[in-house]
């Protein structure tokens, strides 16, 4: 990787809180035109490292770098930032607060209004333009917040859990507007512990646990680096089998299907044999990857 | 720049447009009025009618019953010139004086009656008064003691139901005291004509001398000290007025969860001033506007008085310079205010807690206040010196020393440097702390904690 593909480098960052260390010596790289999933559970430092990245906190050691320099208060306004942490002026307009909004980041009120006018249709709120904020649903507020973020329209976008409490229609709407920001050359940073939404949209990933990097690289790397030893099934019968520590590791019934993950040393098709032995009626047997969520699972045990 | 300006226009144009701004415009010079004038008003009105009032003269043919009936019942009348005079004493007199002036226009009458003693014990006098009063026939009657011309000790009694009333007592107790004096004269001697003339006030002019030795004209002092007082109570009012608001100012992105978004654009410095700017031109904007009011409604009051031919009203005259001073020490002292409560915001996440913590800032402003009334006894001394440096007692006591007896300019530019400096300090303090603060997940701060943040690189 040339180091202008590179939109932000943390090399060997730590930072703590009184007794309580939020990073420690965490470095990534973020590559440009890619979307990076930054995951995580609860607590595990997502937060903090970001707030390092937009210049809201310093780290104790080690060094950020954005665009190929040091991060300063010069850098932010190419950076667009979606906190977890976030809010509007209940009682202001929404088409004034984002104004303010991209005041903040230099954006000249009249090049502001087209582009407020342009992002409230593309996200179906329009109408809402001159109402107050406290009159809006948590969700129309959501997506006024995520156009607060873009306004600017930054190089560098840092989401934190973009999509939490969104209905899966205006999930899939701010998915597509994400992927096209990303088409037209902007880096995102994508910070969730929603594993789903990560796997359908992330480049790479880069996943924290405890203050400290568990994994990072590309999605595809991640998944074969696992190889194909889960199964998805769907049978009826035959239910002793997958009880069989030795033969399954761990087993996810959904409504419709089953699916399972093998133990070490096991094999398909020793599992497959068991079944029809035991006189089940198979109607599906695929070999499947495992999904993010069973890696992020197994990753974070493994770990602590 | 653009960043800066947003702030301040946000700040701003959003506290102008609401509601409670527009009210509290209108409603201020109102509420003004009536908390002023009001109380004197209610305090005057005596509900129910007369008192009824009886004189017992023990004197020798009861002589007195008619000198002291007629001065109760304020039976000489009031010449113009009179007249003006009193207009002119409550415009310009403090509020107990004002209370009473006021009281005296609006006299609550009295009726009187005479009680002869003679022939009867004393005892059996009041003890029948006394059943009279207790029957609510009667409110209140006078003793006259025989010998009250006689004996300069001799002390005259009034008994009464209600002794709470004040304002009726003290009524009673000046016109007894002009009644007796006058008789006691006219016993001594003096001729009913010359009372007037000898017993006139003698009143002292004062003529202010400055620093050059020049002569100033004749000045009671009453105005300068009346100059303090408005900058005090100015300051005494914006503060009380809008620390609250720049507290929830400072608060409100925490509550609403905006500021970490804004932490990602601008600097908490830059921040914690824009709203610093952003509130005060509101409160200048609302002083302004009851400025002009006010300004008008005096103009207009002293035109109405003197076309009446009330005279000497004074309007306080001072140096220009001296508005210049006003100016700069005013806006000192209402910034050093407001980045107090600027600094309890940043320690606090909601306005509640701010306002609790804000108590002692009043404290704070009284006692700058209570420093006042010794530096203008003695404006060149030690104590004046370093109180009109310190801080936050410095827009209010340097102005006494500037009204009473100007000290050199470097005092008076020192005294603005350190204030200046203060309030910067403050600004800087708070946007650090607001910082910090923000980022340990919104949890009140301790005092420990706060000084480890601004500690902490």
């Amino acid at each position: 990787m040339d180091n202008n593909n590179i939109s932000v480098k943390v090399d060997r960052v730590s930072k703590t809180f009184g007794e309580f260390t939020a990073v420690r010596e965490l470095s990534l790289s973020v590559r440009a035109g890619r979307i990076f999933g930054l995951l995580g559970p609860n607590g595990a430092g997502k937060t903090t490292s970001i707030r390092m990245i937009v210049n809201i906190t310093a780290p104790d050691t080690g060094t950020i770098e954005v665009f190929g320099q040091k991060i300063d208060s010069q850098l932010q306004d190419r950076i667009g930032y979606l906190p977890e942490e976030r809010g509007l002026y209940k009682r202001m307009k929404v088409g004034d607060q984002l104004k303010f909004f991209g005041e903040l980041k230099n954006v000249s009120g009249k090049d502001a209004e087209g582009r407020i006018d342009h992002w409230l249709s593309r996200l179906k709120i329009p109408e809402w333009k001159n109402k107050k904020a406290m009159e809006l649903s948590k969700g129309m507020q959501q997506k006024v917040q995520f156009i607060a973020a873009i306004l600017h329209e930054p190089d560098l976008l840092i989401l934190d859990e973009p999509f939490s409490g969104l209905d899966p229609v205006n999930v899939e709407l701010l998915e597509k507007v994400v992927l096209e920001l990303k088409l037209s050359g902007k880096t995102i940073i994508f910070s969730t512990h929603q594993m789903e939404v990560a796997e359908r949209i992330c480049d790479d990933i880069c996943l924290i646990n405890r203050s400290q990097k568990v994994f990072e690289g590309s999605l595809r790397e991640i998944k074969s680096s696992f190889g194909r030893n889960s199964v998805a099934l769907r049978f009826e019968g035959g239910n002793g089998v997958l009880a069989d520590t030795s033969l399954v590791s761990k087993v996810d019934r959904h409504s419709d299907e089953t699916e399972v993950l093998l133990a070490p040393n096991a094999s398909a098709q020793v599992l497959l044999r068991r079944l029809v032995d035991s006189g089940a009626t198979i109607e599906k047997f695929e070999m499947i990857e495992p999904s993010l969520n069973d890696i992020f699972i197994a990753k974070v045990t493994e770990n602590s | 720049m653009i960043k800066f300006l947003a702030i301040v226009k946000r700040e701003y144009v959003q506290r102008v447009k609401a509601r409670m701004f527009i009210v509290m415009t209108v409603l201020g010079p109102v509420m003004l009025v009536v908390f002023t004038i009001v109380p004197g008003l209610l305090f005057s009105l005596k509900t129910g009618g007369d008192t009824r009032l009886a004189i017992v003269d023990q004197t020798a043919g009861g002589a007195l019953f008619e000198p002291i009936r007629n001065s109760i019942l304020q039976l000489q009348v009031y010449d113009d010139k009179n007249l003006g005079e009193r207009i002119e004493s409550q415009v310009n007199s403090n509020t107990t004086r004002r209370i009473e002036n006021a009281s005296q226009a609006f006299s609550a009458g009295f009726s009187i009656e005479r009680v002869d003693p003679t022939g009867k014990s004393i005892d059996s006098v009041k003890q029948g008064l006394n059943a009279r009063i207790g029957r609510d026939e009667l409110d209140g009657y006078l003793l006259i003691p025989p010998d009250i011309l006689t004996n300069n000790d001799s002390k005259p009694a009034y008994y009464g139901r209600n002794g709470g009333d004040m304002v009726t007592t003290g009524q009673i107790q000046r016109r007894l005291d002009n009644a007796i004096r006058r008789q006691r004269l006219l016993a001594s001697g003096v001729k009913e004509s010359e009372i007037e003339t000898l017993s006139k006030q003698v009143n002292l002019q004062t003529f202010p001398i400055n620093e050059k030795g020049e002569e100033g004209a004749q000045d009671s002092g009453l105005a300068r000290f009346m100059v303090v007082f408005m900058i005090a109570f100015l300051i005494y009012l914006t503060v009380l007025l809008y620390g609250q608001v720049v507290l929830g100012a400072v608060v409100e992105e925490k509550e609403t969860r905006i500021a970490e978004i804004l932490f990602s654009s601008v600097h908490s410095f830059k921040l914690m001033f824009g709203k610093l700017i952003g509130v005060s031109l509101v409160a200048l904007t609302q002083l302004a506007i009851w400025g002009v009011v006010f300004m008008a409604i005096s103009v207009w009051g002293i035109a109405a008085l003197s076309s009446r031919g009330v005279q000497g009203i004074t309007v306080p005259s001072l140096p220009p310079m001296f508005f210049l001073y006003f100016t700069l020490f005013f806006l000192l002292g209402y910034f050093l205010y407001s980045t107090i409560y600027l600094l309890i915001g940043s320690m606090v996440t909601t306005t509640q807690e701010g306002g609790q913590m804000a108590m002692p800032v009043v404290f704070l402003l009284m006692a700058g206040l209570y420093m006042a009334f010794t530096v203008i006894r003695s404006p060149n001394s030690h104590f004046a010196f370093w109180v009109s440096m310190i801080p936050f007692f410095s827009p209010i006591t340097m102005i006494v020393r500037i009204v009473s007896q100007t000290p050199p300019m470097w005092q008076i530019l020192l005294s603005l440097g350190i204030g200046a400096l203060t309030v910067v300090l403050l600004l800087w303090l708070a946007s650090r702390i607001y910082r910090i603060g923000m980022l340990m997940y919104g949890k009140k701060a301790t005092i420990p904690e706060v000084m480890r943040w601004v500690r902490q690189q």
